[in-house]
C-alpha cells in the first residue's frame, strides 16, 4: 500500500519540491498578518477600564517571521482616533517605520494600512503603537525573527531549543493622558499610592530629618526610581501564569521584551542562574547572571533550565520601584518561589542624591567615570545588598540568635551577579568601515522633576531642527546623563555599537539605558535614507519632548508624507502640549483657587481669592510667564491684577515700603519674576503700573506626613496666610487655613 | 419623617458593617498541609497568611495542617499559601525561596519534605574551592614583606564585609607581622621606605586592632593604605597589585586601597557601595 501511494505521489512531490526550491531561492515567502485594532473594556485590577485590543487580545498577537521572509501586515484601524505601528529594532524602509508625522500620516479611523517590508535580520524584537499614549493601554506585542537553519551564526543549544516570547508590561487604571497631565503638575498622588511620599514625619521616623532638609534645600522633590503608580504588572498580559509543557532537565529560551511604557524590570529566576544569550535582537556571548534589569523597550534572550523533578520554578519580573511583581512558573508540579525583591530604602537614596547634586541642579560625578551600568548608585537603596531597612542593631541581634543561619542567608547575597553592559560581548566583530568619515555628536540628557520637563541639551523637540546626517558617514554619539532619572534612549531603524571593554566585539544594540551621571559612547553607520527618531523610550518622557530626529541629507520624498515640513511642525507641537490644572478651596471664609495652563516653557495662570461679602473682598491675579534655565527656577512674568474690597471710610493701606494703596476697586498691570529659593520657597517680586512694589514668599505642599501638607504665604502688603490640608484622594482634600484678609476658614479642596 | 428614616437606614448599615468587620464574608474553609516545627512557626505562618477581614489561618503544629478561612470572592488558597511560602514555609503547592527558609530561626528549620533536590547545584562549591586555592598560592610566596601584605589584604577584606570584630583581629595580625619584619633582610631601597613608614603602619594597625568602631577603623585604614602603597611600590610582589581609588570615601575627600583583584570591592563602604571606585594603577614587578 505504502509504496503504491508514494509512487503515485512522486511526480507531485517533485513538483512541490521544485516550487519550494524556487521560492527559497528568490526568498519571496510573504508572511501575512491581519491586525484589527479596536477599543475595548478590560479588567486587570478589579475595575473595568478602557483599553485597546488588537484581534481581541492584549498584548497584541506575537508576529513570527524568518529572516528572508517578506512581512505583510494589514492594519485595520477601528478606533475613533488615528494610530501607527512601529517595528521596534527592525531595519525597515523609512516609510514603514510607523512614527506619525515623521514617516507617515496617522492611519485614519476606519481605514486600512498595509505595512510591507523584507525581513533582513533575526532576533527578539517587539512592536507597538507610536501614536499618543496607545502603547500604555494595550498596543504592544512580541515580534520574533527566526534565523534560517543554514545561518552561519546558528548556535546549537541556543537557537534550537524551545523558545517562549515574553512581553512585560504594566497597567494603570488611570487614563494615560491624565497620568501625563498629573506628572506635569507635580501631583504627588502616585507617591502616596506607592507609599513613597518621603514626608518630614517619615524622615524623622527613619532618622533622616537632616537628609530631608538637605534635599529640600537643594530644591528637590521626593525622589523615586519611577514616576507612575501602576495597578498591575503583566507578563504576556497576566500577572501570574504557568508554562506547564516543560519538565526537569529542559532548557527554555525566554525571548523577553520590555513593552512597559515607563517601567524597568528586574528579572530573577528561582531555578538558579540565567544565561543571557542576546540583547536587543543581537546575539551576545552567553553570560551567566543571577539577575538583570531590563530597560524600557529593551529585549533580552535568556536561557533557564529546570533543575528538579515535579517542580515549577518562578521567573519573577519586579518593576524597579518594587511595588508589585509579575511571575511566570516554568515547569509542572509544586511551585518554587523566587525571593521577592525587598522594598527600597528611599531615604538612603535621597541621601545619595543629595551628595550627587550640586545646588545649581547639576549632577556631580566627583571625578568618577561612570558608564555602562557598572556602578548603580541606587545600590544604597537595595536591602538585599546593603542590609535590611535601618536595622544595623536588629541585624546583630538576629545574628546572636542564629549566627549560622543568618550568615548563610546573607552570604550569597553579597555575591549576586547583576548583568551590566560591560559584560555584553558580540560573538562577531562589529567594527565599522575604517575609511568612512566620522561625525561626532554630543548630547547631554537634561531634565527637571518639578515641572517634568525632559530634554536633551535643555532643548525639547519643539525647540530644535532635525539633525542632518550623510549617507556613508559614521555617526558617533557621546551621551552624558545630567538628570536624576535613568533614560532608555532608542534609535529607530539602526543598531548602534555600544563601546565597551570588548573593543572590536562591542555589542550591537538599539536601546541604551543610561543612568544618572553616566557617559556612554555609541556609533552607527549611516546607511539608510529618510528621517529616524532618536528618543527616550519612557513614554511620558518622549511625550514631554525628549526626542531628536536624524535626517538623511538629500533624501527621496516619502509618498506617505507629502508635506514633510508641515508634518515636522505637527510632531513638534504634539510633544509640547499645554497641560491644564485647576484647584479650588471651597472654604467657610471664601473661595481660594487657581488655574494654570503650562507647556515646557510658558505658564498662563490665574489665582483668585473670592470672599463671600464685600468686606472680605474679591481679588484675582493673572500671570503670563516664561521659565528660564534648565532647572526652571526663574520665571519672569507680566501680570494683571484686579481686586475689590470695601474698606472702612476712606481707609488706606500702606505696605512695608510705605507705599499706599486702596484695595477698593483696584486694577493694575504688573511685571515681575518668580524665583524658586532653596527649600522650594517661591520668591515673587512684582512692580505695578502705579509704581507700587510687592514682594512675596510662598510655599505650597510642604509634606508633613504621608497625606498632610502645609502651606504659607507672606508679602510686603502685610498679607499672610498659613494652611494645613489633608489629601483624601486624587482630586479631593480638606483644608483649614488662616488668611489675613478673610480670617479662619475650613473647606473642601477640589483639584484637577 | 422621610429624612429621619433615611438617617436610620444609614446608621443601620454602618452598624451592620461594623458587625461584619470581625467575620469573613463569602467565607470558604479548607484544610491544607503546611510544613513547620514549633509554636514559633505557628506564629509566623499565621501572621503571613492572615489578611484582615479576608483571610484567616489556623495552623496545628502536631498535624502540620492549616485551616484556611477566606473570602473566596476576594482571595484564593493559592494567594494565602504563596504568602506563607514567602515567609519561609513550604506547602504542597509552593516551595519557600531558599533565602526565606535560611532566615528562619534554627528551631523552625523544618525538614523540607516537599522540596525535590535539584540535580545540579554547583556554583557555591566552586567558589569555595577557589578561595582555598588562592590561600595556598599566597602561602608559598616568600618575600620578607609578604606576611605584611597578606595581613593587609585580610584586613581590607574584613572592612569590605563591614565586620568590625574581624577587622580588629586582622589589624592585630598586621601589627604583629609589621613588628616581626627583619629589617636586615630588606633590599636597600625597600629598607629606606620601610624606615619611613613602619612606625605609622604599626600605629595605624594598632588603632584598628583596638577599635570596634567601623568608621574609625576605616579612617585609620585610609592612612594605612597610603603608606602601604609606598611600600608596595618599592617592593612589588610576584602577582600584580591593584591600587584603587574611591572619590566618595573619607567624607568625600577620596581614599585609596590596594587589592589583589582588579574588580572593585570597596573597603570604605562595604556592601553599601561595593562597586564604587576604580583601579588607578597596577603595580607589577
Amino acid at each position: 500500500m505504502n509504496s503504491f501511494r508514494i509512487d503515485f505521489l512522486r511526480p507531485l512531490s517533485i513538483l512541490a519540491f521544485l516550487l519550494f526550491l524556487i521560492q527559497n531561492l528568490s526568498a519571496q515567502k510573504v508572511v501575512h498578518y491581519e491586525l484589527v485594532i479596536k477599543d475595548s473594556l478590560v479588567n486587570f485590577s478589579g475595575k473595568t477600564k478602557h483599553a485597546i485590543a488588537v484581534n481581541g487580545q492584549i498584548p497584541m498577537p506575537t508576529l513570527t517571521f524568518t529572516e528572508g521572509d517578506t512581512a505583510e501586515i494589514v492594519v485595520h484601524n477601528q478606533l475613533k482616533e488615528g494610530t501607527t505601528l512601529h517595528w521596534h529594532g527592525l531595519y525597515v524602509p523609512n516609510k514603514e517605520d510607523g512614527v506619525p508625522f515623521l514617516t507617515q500620516m496617522p492611519i485614519e479611523p476606519n481605514s486600512t494600512h498595509v505595512y510591507r517590508f523584507p525581513i533582513i535580520q533575526s532576533g527578539t524584537h517587539w512592536y507597538h503603537s507610536h501614536f499618543g499614549f496607545q502603547e500604555q493601554i494595550g498596543m504592544y506585542g512580541s515580534l520574533i525573527l527566526k534565523k534560517r537553519a543554514n545561518d552561519p551564526t546558528f548556535r546549537k543549544g541556543i537557537d534550537d531549543i524551545p523558545q517562549i516570547p515574553v512581553i512585560l508590561s504594566e497597567w494603570t487604571d488611570y487614563n494615560p493622558d491624565n497620568v501625563h497631565r498629573m506628572l506635569h503638575n507635580a501631583s504627588d498622588w502616585f507617591a502616596i499610592k506607592k507609599g513613597t511620599t518621603q514626608s518630614y514625619v517619615e524622615a524623622i521616623k527613619a532618622g533622616h530629618f537632616k537628609t530631608k532638609i538637605n534635599n529640600e534645600w537643594k530644591r528637590m522633590l521626593a525622589m523615586d526610581v519611577s514616576d507612575v503608580y501602576y495597578d498591575k504588572f503583566l507578563i504576556n498580559g497576566q500577572s501570574e501564569s504557568q508554562l506547564s509543557q516543560f519538565k526537569a532537565g529542559d532548557q527554555v529560551r525566554l525571548r523577553i521584551s520590555n513593552g512597559g511604557a515607563s517601567s524597568y524590570f528586574w528579572l530573577k529566576y528561582a531555578g538558579g542562574k540565567m544565561t543571557v544569550v542576546a540583547n536587543d535582537g543581537n546575539d551576545v556571548e552567553p553570560v551567566e547572571v543571577d539577575r538583570l534589569i531590563i530597560g524600557v523597550s529593551e529585549t533580552y534572550d535568556v536561557i533557564v533550565s529546570i533543575p528538579a523533578e515535579n517542580t515549577a520554578f518562578e521567573f519573577l519580573a519586579t518593576p524597579e520601584d518594587r511595588t508589585k511583581s509579575a511571575s511566570i512558573y516554568i515547569g509542572t508540579g509544586i511551585k518554587q518561589l523566587a525571593n521577592p525583591m525587598p522594598k527600597l530604602k528611599y531615604f538612603e537614596g535621597m541621601k545619595m542624591m543629595n551628595s550627587m547634586m550640586k545646588i545649581n541642579g547639576d549632577m556631580n560625578t566627583m571625578g568618577m567615570d561612570m558608564s555602562l551600568q557598572q556602578m548603580d548608585m541606587n545600590t544604597v537603596m537595595y536591602p538585599e545588598i546593603t542590609g535590611a531597612k535601618n536595622s544595623n542593631s536588629k541585624k546583630v541581634d538576629l545574628q546572636a540568635d542564629a549566627p549560622l543561619n543568618q550568615e548563610m542567608a546573607d552570604m550569597p547575597q553579597s555575591d549576586i551577579v547583576t548583568l551590566n553592559y560591560n559584560m555584553l560581548k558580540s560573538p562577531t566583530k562589529t567594527t565599522l568601515p575604517v575609511d568612512a568619515p566620522i561625525r561626532e555628536l554630543r548630547f547631554q540628557l537634561t531634565g527637571n522633576m518639578n515641572r517634568y520637563v525632559w530634554s536633551m541639551d535643555n532643548k525639547v523637540l519643539s525647540e530644535v531642527d532635525k539633525i542632518l546626517i550623510k549617507k556613508g558617514e559614521i555617526v558617533r554619539i557621546t551621551l552624558y546623563n545630567n538628570s536624576m532619572m535613568r533614560h532608555p534612549m532608542h534609535l529607530h531603524g539602526h543598531d548602534f555599537r555600544l563601546i565597551n571593554s570588548k573593543g572590536e566585539y562591542s555589542p550591537l544594540k538599539n536601546v541604551l539605558d543610561i543612568m544618572p551621571m553616566e557617559t556612554d559612547v555609541i556609533e552607527f553607520e549611516a546607511n539608510l535614507d529618510g528621517d529616524w527618531f532618536f528618543h527616550c523610550h519612557i513614554l511620558y518622557h518622549m511625550m514631554a519632548g525628549m526626542n531628536r530626529v536624524f535626517s538623511y541629507e538629500n533624501q527621496a520624498p516619502n509618498p506617505l508624507l507629502p508635506d514633510k515640513k508641515w508634518a515636522y511642525n505637527k510632531l513638534q507641537k504634539e510633544s509640547n502640549g499645554l497641560h491644564f490644572m485647576a484647584i479650588n478651596d471651597f472654604a467657610t471664609n471664601g473661595n481660594d483657587g487657581m488655574t494654570m495652563l503650562q507647556n515646557t516653557r510658558w505658564s498662563f495662570g490665574t489665582e483668585w481669592r473670592l470672599g463671600y461679602s464685600d468686606l472680605h473682598g474679591y481679588e484675582t491675579e493673572t500671570h503670563i510667564g516664561r521659565y528660564i534655565g534648565r532647572m526652571q527656577w526663574f520665571m519672569p512674568f507680566v501680570g494683571f491684577d484686579w481686586r475689590y474690597r470695601k474698606l472702612g471710610h476712606n481707609e488706606i493701606e500702606k505696605n512695608l515700603f510705605g507705599q499706599k494703596s486702596t484695595k477698593d476697586n483696584r486694577t493694575q498691570f504688573s511685571i515681575g519674576a518668580a524665583y524658586t529659593l532653596p527649600m522650594l520657597v517661591i520668591l515673587q517680586t512684582e512692580v505695578y503700573h502705579d509704581g507700587n512694589i510687592r514682594v512675596q514668599i510662598k510655599r505650597d505642599d510642604i509634606p508633613i506626613s504621608k497625606r498632610l501638607r502645609a502651606s504659607f504665604m507672606v508679602n510686603s502688603d502685610k498679607e499672610y496666610m498659613a494652611g494645613l490640608s489633608y489629601i483624601l484622594n486624587k482630586n479631593i482634600g480638606v483644608k483649614t487655613h488662616y488668611d489675613s484678609d478673610m480670617g479662619m476658614g475650613v473647606g473642601l479642596v477640589l483639584n484637577y | 419623617m422621610k429624612s429621619i428614616s433615611k438617617v436610620w437606614i444609614v446608621l443601620f448599615s454602618i452598624l451592620s458593617c461594623t458587625v461584619s468587620y470581625a467575620q469573613i464574608r463569602n467565607s470558604k474553609t479548607e484544610t491544607v498541609k503546611v510544613y513547620g516545627n514549633c509554636d514559633m512557626c505557628k506564629a509566623t505562618i499565621e501572621k503571613a497568611g492572615n489578611l484582615k477581614k479576608i483571610a484567616k489561618v489556623d495552623w496545628n503544629k502536631d498535624t502540620k495542617m492549616a485551616t484556611l478561612t477566606y473570602n473566596f470572592k476576594k482571595t484564593s488558597q493559592d494567594e494565602i499559601l504563596k504568602r506563607i511560602a514567602l515567609s519561609g514555609y513550604d506547602s504542597d503547592k509552593f516551595l519557600a525561596p531558599d533565602e526565606a527558609y535560611a532566615k528562619l530561626a534554627s528551631c523552625c528549620q523544618y525538614e523540607r519534605k516537599a522540596k525535590v533536590e535539584a540535580k545540579m547545584d554547583m556554583p557555591k562549591k566552586e567558589m569555595k574551592m577557589h578561595e582555598h586555592r588562592a590561600k595556598k598560592e599566597s602561602a608559598t610566596e616568600t618575600s620578607e614583606l609578604t606576611a605584611v601584605f597578606d595581613s593587609y589584604y585580610a584586613l581590607k577584606d574584613a572592612l569590605v564585609s563591614s565586620d568590625a570584630a574581624m577587622a580588629a583581629s586582622k589589624g592585630g595580625d598586621l601589627q604583629k607581622a609589621i613588628e616581626s619584619v627583619k629589617i636586615g633582610k630588606l633590599a636597600m631601597d625597600v629598607h629606606m621606605v620601610w624606615m619611613k613608614v613602619f612606625k605609622d603602619l604599626a600605629a595605624d594597625a594598632k588603632k584598628i586592632a583596638d577599635s570596634k568602631d567601623l568608621s574609625k577603623q576605616r579612617s585609620d585604614f585610609t592612612n594605612l593604605s597610603k603608606n602601604m602603597y609606598g611600600l608596595m611600590k618599592a617592593s612589588p610582589q610576584e602577582t600584580p597589585t591593584y591600587f584603587q581609588h574611591c572619590p566618595m570615601a573619607n567624607g568625600g575627600k577620596g581614599a585609596d586601597w590596594l587589592s589583589k583583584e582588579d574588580a572593585i570591592k570597596n573597603p570604605y563602604f562595604g556592601s553599601q557601595m561595593l562597586s564604587c571606585g576604580k583601579t588607578v594603577e597596577t603595580i607589577k614587578q
